[in-house]
């Protein structure tokens, strides 16, 4: 997995390449804490897999940004991870945009 | 078809052992999304294994039992560990729990797999993917 970070409209993007499981979600973790933003998008749509163990380090992330006041959106998630995302009702606590553009557009 | 497979509790063998579980059921030639299905249920059911049940003492192995036919993929998943009480793990989706870091492996297996038994000891799991629906479909 690979995560590039870059600054767009404000917003603190991180775009993931690769998998978000028990071996690489420590990483995207510690990119995440290294860069602390009130406005947060993770661009998923290089994300082919994802586990339980991602999905854990995403609702921190969200946690940590909502106390300190911030947002954080999801963005460009496929089908597949898409429903992971609605089997355990994690849809409902996140803001989920089709495209990084619409991301970007709503959280700015 | 059946084969066995066994692994030490390293949380670094997990994508390994699902590659190797994934690689014999190759020649059912199941679509991409049973198979992303079967993946992430094994993985989760191993890590659970070796995390929870063996405490990541790496001495302590892991076994995988799996069979598969034209009709289903159950696999089974042992490890050595004291068990747990199944009926006493949260519901992941319900209020508060939402936000909490854990919990939602044995959710996604339960919504994912067709039939899933654990033993009295709560130390093995056996999960059942039925393939006719999947099938039909194709």
């Amino acid at each position: 997995m690979e995560v590039k970070s870059f600054q767009q409209d404000g917003i603190m993007v991180f775009q993931v390449n690769g998998e978000i499981n028990i071996s690489t979600s420590p990483d995207l973790k510690k990119q995440f804490e290294k860069q602390p933003s009130k406005k947060v998008l993770v661009n998923l749509e290089n994300v082919g897999y994802i586990d339980s163990s991602g999905l854990a380090t995403l609702v921190e992330m969200l946690k940590k940004t909502r106390a300190q006041g911030g947002s954080l959106g999801l963005s460009g998630m496929s089908n597949k991870v898409r429903s992971l995302f609605e089997i355990t009702k994690l849809d409902k606590l996140f803001s989920i945009y089709a495209s990084q553009q619409d991301a970007v557009s709503s959280l700015k | 078809m059946k084969k066995n497979f066994s692994v030490t509790s390293d949380l670094s063998l997990v994508s390994r052992t699902s590659a190797d579980v994934l690689a014999f059921l190759g020649p059912l030639k199941l679509p991409e999304a049973l198979l992303f299905d079967l993946r992430l249920c094994l993985e989760e059911a191993l890590i659970n294994a070796m995390k929870h049940g063996n405490g990541l003492q790496k001495e302590l192995p892991v076994d995988v039992s799996v069979e598969a036919d034209e009709e289903a993929v159950t696999i089974q998943i042992d490890d050595r560990g004291k068990g747990f009480e199944v009926g006493k793990v949260a519901d992941c989706t319900q209020g508060g729990n939402l936000l909490r870091g854990g919990g939602r492996g044995v959710h996604l297996i339960r919504q994912l797999m067709d039939e899933v038994k654990f033993n009295a000891k709560g130390n093995s799991i056996r999960m059942t993917k039925g393939l006719k629906k999947t099938r039909a479909k194709r």
